[in-house]
């Protein structure tokens, strides 16, 4: 499903300010597993995070994410195969608050031409599964925590995407919270999607339905 | 429905709800906008208004005046022309008028004299009807005022004034009538008299008059009737009624352009605040662009969601500029710039002016005014859409 | 006579035109310069970016050329106004030896932003974005372009003379020789109806065959397909002079209902319920899309290129085909009522 082969990254090439984030990375994560990638601030997290979610190109190696080189693939192209395949959640959850929650799930249906009854509807399935009928319309500015998460993980979902990547989500959670989530995360995976998770919370990396930890220290990667 | 189509529903939609996410600062470029739609609107209104209706009034007139022309001068003609006029195909009447400016020393203002018996004109009942009273007869000492120099006499209920002739003798008029306000645009200055009066008052001799007024059957023949008199007169201006009306639209032309230019300095300015108002972007629009491109909101959507943006605050400016322009002409008479356009003098006509908005002159002020204005927002637009997506995720 | 508000618009537009023909150039120049797909530096980035920027510019262009392609008929129209013997856009128009070249720099204009569009178009639905240099380096060759259109523009307007008499449509375009300057000559109207007609038809033909949508008739071979294409764009190069001038000396007459009066410009106004505009739009959008079916053609010989061509390709035709129809519907409605009410043997 992903794989990355000699994979490096450099920022601001030939410029006096250049830092290299990756080095050598080669990295194989199987369709349908689980994924936890482990590292400090500043350790390449957030590159190969970027990658990975199709968001970055690589400067040099081999990139393919469910089945699509990345390499020299211009952004738009990157842009049409990121938002068929990857679900995003992000750290701060990074809602619209002054969307209501139907309209902040359906966010990545606009530029897809969905007409409003089928976004109204497709965000009603996923809306009703995470049990936050009662928020639909609601401005998002308003709900708890813990709604704002199901939001998030309800706008990963919308167009069906096959890989969900997860950025620190249990950092702003309480136990109960972040317990709820990583559950959530394994009834998704048994649906068929693939996990990857950006974490260094021990609820997460010690969570057993993880299939596998990626450590990533100073730009490089150990695969245990 | 088409993807393409529905999906720029959804954008405009979506621009739509962020305009009004942000009202404050939307609300501000849009009253300024409309504003400055409103500056040009009213002008353009104005000068296609001011053309109409001085087309409407001088649709009567007659339709060819000769002047005789000596050295490039006008000076009096000789009314022994008229016959040499005969046989000339489709002339229906040629009557001689007297003309002349009077210079009222207390007032300081300028009075059009003109003698010119009516009966003698094929159209001449419609004089009659243009005056409150009646029309002064052959030789009987009337005039009939046009409503501004009647203000400007002070007549205080006098129905007698006089007026001096050259060698300073007084001659007095007794007033028969006033111009009705209607045809004010032409007559506010205007002292009509009978033909024998106005020469009594300049003391033009009797085989002379200023100019010879000719109307012809059919009005389509007015520059072949033109020609051949001019072979006939060759040493006379032959002047048509639709020469006279384009000198009036180059006036009003110009007047309106070289307001417009002013215009144009205010346009420039905002076309400015545009380009700085789009470039500057908050913190969380920044955050929210990421947040929508990591999505796959692609650069292209940025862009077109930019467009409806503007599209839309440029719309409703518009709308709303023209509108008020269009009510300042119609009740106000678009008395805050018609100085420019009918000039500063001491008579100054009132007018009922009609509106006058035809689809060339939308396109126009549209031209003049939204073109610039979504022209200074594209590069910021794209500035905008080029936010990178990992912006959201840091 | 610049002092006029139509003026001011004309001279705004192109300054607009300018401004954006600018940015976008200079776009182009870096493009041609930096531009490496296989990079990831910034600088490629950023130049991807500024791609977008360029092809949003001149999209912006060909707009506001449209726009000054209307308000240039319509300037001509207002000054026929003030200009001595001038009595539509036609007169004012050959005020001076710079309107017509104007008016011809406009309209191409139109057409060569248009193929710009297109290329981009093309260009950015191929992964390898392989047209690139192509596309900057045509951009760079408009530049010129647009300066002359500037320039006879500024020229006309600054030349045109209220006082200097000039001739009326009824001289111009009118059959009866030796009344000096007859830009159409004499040309036989119902030969001109029977090429009209006769190309319309042909193209229609051709339309139906290259979309396959003459049942029982489909088209094998790239080949044919490539050949009928070029002649499909040929054939609307010829239909766009032919149509022009049998608008001009045959259509027009009916449209005013007076048989002397004939004159492209006139069937624009008000008083005929803006017809003319209906028949221009889709005479020139038509054209531009029927001969970019050749443009596309060429395009289609890289096999990259080959899917989104023939996309483009299939559109292409069938908006030529119903524009084709509505022209066809448009110019003959007058035409038709006459000779369906009035009668004439």
């Amino acid at each position: 499903m992903i794989e990355l082969e000699s994979v490096n990254k450099i920022y601001n090439r030939g410029q006096p300010n250049e830092v290299q984030a990756l080095y050598d990375v080669n990295l194989v994560i199987e369709a349908n597993s689980m994924v936890c990638l482990r590292g400090a601030s500043g350790s390449g997290k957030s590159t190969l995070l970027s990658i990975i979610g199709c968001i970055l190109p690589p400067t040099s190696g081999r990139a393919a994410v469910a089945g699509k080189q990345l390499a020299r693939l211009p952004d738009r192209f990157m842009t049409i195969h990121r938002r068929r395949t990857i679900g995003f959640i992000f750290q701060q959850f990074n809602i619209l608050p002054d969307l209501s929650v139907q309209e902040n799930i359906s966010l990545p249906l606009l530029p897809l031409g969905v007409s409003p009854k089928e976004r109204r509807i497709r965000a009603k399935v996923l809306i009703e599964r995470l049990g936050i009928s009662h928020r639909q319309d609601f401005p998002a500015g308003q709900i708890s925590g813990g709604e704002l998460q199901r939001v998030a993980i309800a706008r990963a979902l919308i167009n069906d995407q096959p890989i969900i990547l997860a950025d620190e989500p249990t950092a702003h959670l309480d136990t109960k919270l972040s317990q709820e989530f990583l559950q959530t995360m394994v009834d998704l995976k048994k649906t068929g999607k693939t996990i990857i998770i950006a974490s260094h919370d021990p609820l997460v990396t010690e969570n057993p339905a993880i299939d596998r930890i990626i450590d990533i220290t100073d730009g490089r990667v150990d695969v245990s | 429905m088409n993807p393409a189509l529905e999906k720029h529903l959804n954008l405009l939609d979506y621009a739509l709800s962020s305009l009004w996410r942000r009202k404050l600062k939307n609300l501000g470029i849009i009253t300024v906008f409309a504003g400055v739609i409103f500056l040009v609107a009213s002008f353009q209104i104005l000068t296609s208004s001011l053309t109409s209706t001085a087309e409407t009034m001088l649709a009567k007139t007659p339709e060819i005046v000769i002047q005789k022309m000596s050295a490039g001068r006008q000076e009096s003609i000789p009314l022994s022309y008229l016959n040499r006029l005969d046989g000339v195909f489709g002339i229906r009447a040629a009557v001689p008028r007297i003309w002349g400016y009077y210079f009222d020393e207390t007032s300081g203002a300028n009075y059009t004299v003109m003698g010119v018996e009516r009966k003698a004109m094929p159209e001449g009942r419609r004089l009659e009807m243009a005056i409150e009273g009646s029309y002064p007869e052959a030789g009987q000492g009337g005039a009939a005022l046009g409503r501004e120099v009647a203000a400007n006499m002070k007549l205080a209920g006098r129905r007698t004034f006089s007026l001096f002739r050259p060698d300073l003798s007084l001659k007095t008029f007794r007033i028969t009538g006033i111009f009705a306000e209607s045809t004010d645009l032409l007559t506010a200055d205007l002292l009509v008299t009978g033909l024998d009066d106005a020469r009594d008052l300049f003391t033009i001799p009797d085989s002379l008059a200023t100019d010879l007024l000719v109307y012809v059957t059919n009005p389509n023949e007015i520059s072949t009737i033109a020609k051949k008199i001019a072979a006939r007169l060759p040493d006379t201006r032959v002047l048509t009624r639709p020469q006279i009306l384009k000198t009036y639209k180059v006036v009003f032309g110009w007047r309106s352009g070289f307001a417009s230019i002013c215009l144009l300095a205010a346009l420039a300015a905002f076309a400015i605040l545009a380009w700085d108002k789009a470039s500057g972007l908050s913190a969380e629009e920044k955050r929210e662009i990421g947040i929508l491109k990591v999505l796959g909101w692609q650069t292209t959507d940025i862009l077109t969601l930019r467009f409806w943006e503007s599209l839309a605050v440029a719309g409703l400016a518009f709308l709303i500029g023209c509108t008020t322009a269009y009510l300042h002409v119609l009740f106000l008479e678009g008395s805050l710039f018609r100085p420019v356009l009918l000039g500063w003098s001491v008579i100054h006509p009132s007018l009922k002016i009609l509106p006058v908005f035809a689809a060339g002159d939308v396109l126009l002020i549209f031209t003049l005014s939204v073109l610039p204005y979504l022209a200074a927002t594209v590069i910021p637009a794209w500035r905008c859409s080029t936010i990178s997506p990992d912006a959201a995720i840091k | 006579m610049f002092l006029s508000a139509w003026s001011l618009s004309l001279v705004l537009c192109s300054i607009v035109v300018l401004f954006l023909m600018a940015n976008a150039a200079r776009t182009g120049v870096r493009v041609l310069r930096y531009w490496d797909q296989a990079s990831d530096s910034n600088l490629q980035i950023s130049l991807e970016n500024e791609t977008w920027l360029a092809s949003t510019l001149i999209e912006f262009a060909l707009a506001v050329q449209g726009l000054s392609l209307l308000l240039f008929i319509l300037a001509a129209d207002s000054y026929s106004q003030v200009i001595a013997g001038a009595m539509c856009a036609t007169g004012s128009l050959l005020a001076n030896e710079f309107g017509l070249p104007t008016l011809y720099l406009k309209l191409a204009g139109f057409f060569l932003y248009g193929f710009w569009i297109l290329l981009h178009q093309i260009d950015i639905r191929s992964e390898v974005y392989p047209l690139v240099r192509v596309k900057y380096l045509y951009l760079l060759l408009l530049l010129p372009f647009i300066l002359a259109d500037i320039l006879f523009q500024t020229l006309y307007i600054a030349n045109l003379d209220p006082d200097i008499i000039t001739s009326c449509c009824a001289v111009v375009f009118s059959d009866a020789t030796g009344e000096g300057g007859n830009l159409l000559g004499s040309l036989p109207q119902d030969l001109m109806l029977w090429l009209y007609y006769g190309t319309i038809v042909v193209l229609l033909g051709l339309a139906l065959l290259m979309n396959n949508r003459i049942p029982g008739l489909m088209l094998a071979g790239k080949k044919v397909q490539s050949i009928l294409s070029f002649l499909y764009a040929m054939g609307w190069l010829w239909f766009f002079g032919l149509a022009l001038a049998v608008i001009t000396a045959v259509i027009s007459s009916y449209i005013y209902a007076m048989p002397f009066h004939r004159c492209p410009f006139c069937i624009i106004k008000q008083d005929y319920c803006y017809i003319g505009l209906a028949i221009y739009f889709t005479l020139i959008c038509g054209t531009f899309f029927g001969i970019s079916t050749a443009l596309a053609e060429l395009l289609a010989r890289r096999p990259e290129l080959a899917g989104p061509v023939r996309q483009y390709r299939k559109i292409a035709i069938d908006l030529s085909l119903i524009l084709l129809i509505i022209l066809a519907v448009l110019s003959s409605y007058h035409y038709l009522l006459y000779m369906i009410t009035g009668g004439e043997s």
